[in-house]
């Protein structure tokens, strides 16, 4: 996009914010502009206040949280504190990043038109421009579905449809894609795309992971974790030249800027193949509806296995299968060459572990220490070992600090690696974890591979669930892609991407390093 | 023509349900809630179209329950009702006619509340009665679509209880075992899922202001509710079919007032 000349829409003065006193605030001292119909990227590490400032601009913010702030924010060379309640929110609209708290209605119908009841379009013209709407995203048979039966993608349209029929200048996108499955949130960016030159809207993306946004930038903001402006400028020049900063501040680079892009998993001829896990001809059904059907699964000691599908095809459920939280209809699992149904509740819960996608839930007492000591007290171990073995996986997960903070009180990342901390008092012959990166920042993420990589190299046998292909490349030994129901693929990762078709139908896409090759066409022997 | 209920104003058919539950209250005898249970009834099935099995599923399992209790208050009855002769005794007990009439009109009465109850749930959408108390009674905007987020949360709230014990279940923790044990549960349950609840609730209050929303009254509707003169026919009716069972049960000597006979 070549601009004549740039229109200021939205200015930050000397903006501070947080949500208790100026002394240290979240957001300090921000000054910039957005300019009329470009695409600004705002990145900066977890905690650096992006969702604080995206609802500042649209005026939301400080009165909603009866927080502080000093500095002006102006639009269109107004302050946004000039206008009328509501006035503003009309002008900059939001889509956020959880597909499933944006939502007041049941129906896609109803929620289209709660933004046009707010804006008090007359009754006449409403239906009209509900089904324009559906018709621009795409999604006009969908007009009087609940919506909390749509996908997570589908959701995120409607969330997006919901707030253009305000019809604002300014569009925030929240991590918008962070929660969607790969196919997903290219689908996703391919309508924001058709859409910004349609409707003339000027863009500020929130996103940890903008690689496949990159094409759509003008600009990036970069925001450090004291909350100040580190950076503001071309894409290329700040993510090239500044680019150890911004790891240090733990910032994902895009791949493609990366000096050394990300290699795949060297294979490793292990004469190990006795199993650690079995699983033959299991079934499961939910409400009458199938989910799983003969699932045949085998995952050798001391391997790295991933589980990829899309949204809703059973991966979660295929894991608590493994774990006994959930009872099989038909078929048998074997764990250590014992029947998964013969295995002692307590021994079973000692020799696998399971790690669920929010740390929270998982969380039982009320500091950090008594959260790891926990299991071990419960198995029956002496005060000493107890208090040696919690006081080492402390040290070893950067936690000693926080021993007596409560749980709920952690930050992202330290939430994360306690999580999995609880399930390491003695070394688990099995630990699964259910989508451990979905939505982390690329400290928190590159952290917890670390810490899995190690905990496989001590003996232990690992399955997680994701959606992000490149860690599937990167870390692990064996991939299985479940699709319809029932495994259509297992081996190695570096095999799965041969099949384009299988990649299309279970709605996957290529790590970064192929799909780069494949769009510069360079052919680049990659053969270990 | 009569109006089907289905396509009453949730309002109206709030007030028309309200009123005579209350009014029927008062009656003490057999013969007025026989009546209107039997009305009730036939207006379920010949004004809307809900299926027999899906209503009768409902009402069983309260019928069952009213009945223990009547048995209960039969054999319980104060003394202000033990009138009339000794129907039959065993044990201590004695149930005098005087107990068995207010025993059985006591149970015809829940049984009115419990098919009002069902006639007003099974025919009105919930977002729609929502809408309505909007409209007509000016209930707040942020009232009314705080608690149509809510609906929203029911079912997440469900799977996210399940998702909480799996996880407990996993570090170690059995089922409880005492009251002791069972209060620590409930506090381990309850402060992930109020974290979470408040932080979704934020999300979403969030996400409604940036669509605009002001909590104010000044907003177009896209479901019109309007009150027209099908649904006053409809209170009437509600409402005067109960008086027609209060003369009718004057007129045969059974009306009965706060156990005053009324004759």
């Amino acid at each position: 996009m070549t601009k004549m000349q740039r229109n200021s829409l939205l200015s930050v003065h000397d903006y501070s914010f947080d949500f208790e006193t100026l002394n240290d605030p979240l957001l300090n001292n921000l000054n910039f502009t957005l300019y009329e119909g470009e695409t600004t990227l705002l990145i900066g590490p977890s905690g650096s206040g992006k969702s604080s400032l995206s609802l500042c601009l649209n005026g939301l913010y400080p009165d909603a949280v009866e927080g502080v702030a000093s500095g002006e924010i102006r639009f269109q060379d107004q302050p946004v504190h000039d206008f009328e309640k509501g006035q503003v929110n009309q002008q900059i609209g939001i889509v956020f990043q959880d597909p499933d708290s944006q939502f007041c209605m049941i129906t896609v119908e109803d929620e289209l038109a709660f933004t046009l009841e707010n804006i008090q379009t007359p009754r006449e013209e409403m239906e009209a421009r509900i089904d324009e709407m559906l018709n621009t995203i795409g999604m006009d048979d969908y007009k009087y579905e609940a919506i909390h039966t749509l996908s997570g993608g589908q959701k995120q349209k409607i969330a997006l449809a919901s707030v253009l029929l305000l019809e604002p200048d300014v569009l925030i996108l929240d991590e918008p894609t962070a929660n969607l499955d790969p196919m997903s949130q290219l689908e996703f960016i391919q309508l924001i795309e058709r859409l910004q030159s349609a409707m003339d809207l000027t863009i500020l993306l929130i996103e940890h992971q903008a690689d496949d946004w990159l094409y759509l930038i003008d600009r990036v903001l970069v925001l450090s974790r004291q909350g100040e402006l580190m950076e503001d400028g071309e894409v290329e020049s700040i993510l090239q030249t500044k680019q150890q900063q911004l790891i240090d501040h733990g910032i994902f680079i895009p791949k493609q800027y990366l000096d050394s892009p990300p290699n795949p998993k060297p294979t490793i001829h292990t004469n190990n193949t006795e199993p650690c896990f079995t699983m033959e001809s299991i079934s499961f059904s939910r409400k009458n509806k199938q989910i799983l059907k003969n699932i045949n699964l085998t995952l050798k000691k001391g391997e790295m296995t991933a589980i990829v599908g899309e949204n809703g095809a059973g991966k979660s459920t295929l894991l608590q299968l493994m774990a006994r939280l959930l009872q099989p209809e038909a078929g048998t699992m074997t764990f250590l060459n014992k029947p998964l149904a013969k295995w002692k509740e307590q021994s079973l819960r000692q020799h696998m572990g399971f790690v669920f996608q929010n740390p929270e839930h998982q969380f039982i007492t009320d500091t950090t220490y008594d959260e790891i000591a926990f299991s071990m007290t419960l198995n029956g171990y002496d005060a000493e070992t107890i208090d040696t073995r919690t006081r080492e996986l402390l040290n070893h997960f950067h936690l000693i600090n926080e021993k007596s903070q409560n749980p709920f009180a952690l930050s992202g990342g330290q939430k994360r690696r306690l999580s999995v901390a609880t399930m390491l008092d003695e070394t688990p012959d099995l630990l699964l974890f259910d989508e451990p990166t979905f939505g982390q920042d690329a400290q928190t993420t590159h952290e917890l591979m670390e810490i899995m990589t190690e905990i496989q190299q001590q003996g232990t046998t690992i399955v997680f669930v994701t959606h992000d292909m490149d860690l599937v490349d990167q870390y692990c030994d064996t991939v299985y892609v479940l699709n319809e129901q029932s495994i259509q693929f297992h081996g190695r990762p570096a095999k799965l991407w041969e099949h384009d078709e299988l990649l299309d139908q279970a709605r996957l896409r290529k790590p970064f390093r192929l799909e780069m090759r494949e769009k510069v066409g360079v052919a680049h022997d990659l053969s270990h | 023509m009569l109006p089907m209920i289905s396509a009453i104003n949730p309002t109206v058919k709030a007030i028309a349900v309200l009123i005579p539950g209350i009014l029927l209250g008062l009656t003490f005898d057999v013969f007025t809630p026989l009546v209107y249970l039997l009305f009730i009834i036939s207006v379920t099935f010949l004004l809307s179209d809900l299926s027999f099995k899906r209503w009768i599923k409902f009402f069983v399992p309260f019928f069952l329950f009213i009945a223990s209790f009547s048995w209960a208050r039969l054999l319980y009855t104060s003394e202000t009702f033990q009138d009339g002769s000794v129907l039959f005794s065993f044990w201590a007990f004695e149930v005098t006619t005087g107990g068995l009439l207010v025993a059985v009109s006591l149970a015809l009465r829940s049984l009115c509340f419990i098919a009002l109850s069902l006639l007003f749930i099974m025919t009105t959408d919930s977002t729609k009665f929502m809408l309505s108390l909007m409209q007509q009674l000016r209930l707040s905007p942020k009232i009314t679509y705080g608690v149509l987020a809510g609906y929203r949360f029911l079912p997440t709230f469900k799977h996210e209880l399940e998702v909480l014990r799996q996880a407990h279940r996993v570090r170690g923790v059995g089922r409880a075992k005492g009251i002791r044990g069972r209060i620590r549960q409930f506090k381990r349950y309850s402060i992930p899922l109020l974290a979470n609840s408040i932080r979704k609730a934020e999300r979403v209050a969030n996400a409604m202001e940036s669509k605009g929303f002001t909590g104010e009254h000044d907003r177009t509707h896209y479901h019109q509710m309007t009150v027209t003169k099908r649904d006053w026919r409809f209170l009437g009716m509600m409402v005067g079919a109960l008086f027609l069972a209060f003369v009718a049960s004057y007129y045969f000597g059974y009306l009965n007032i706060f156990g005053y006979q009324v004759n």
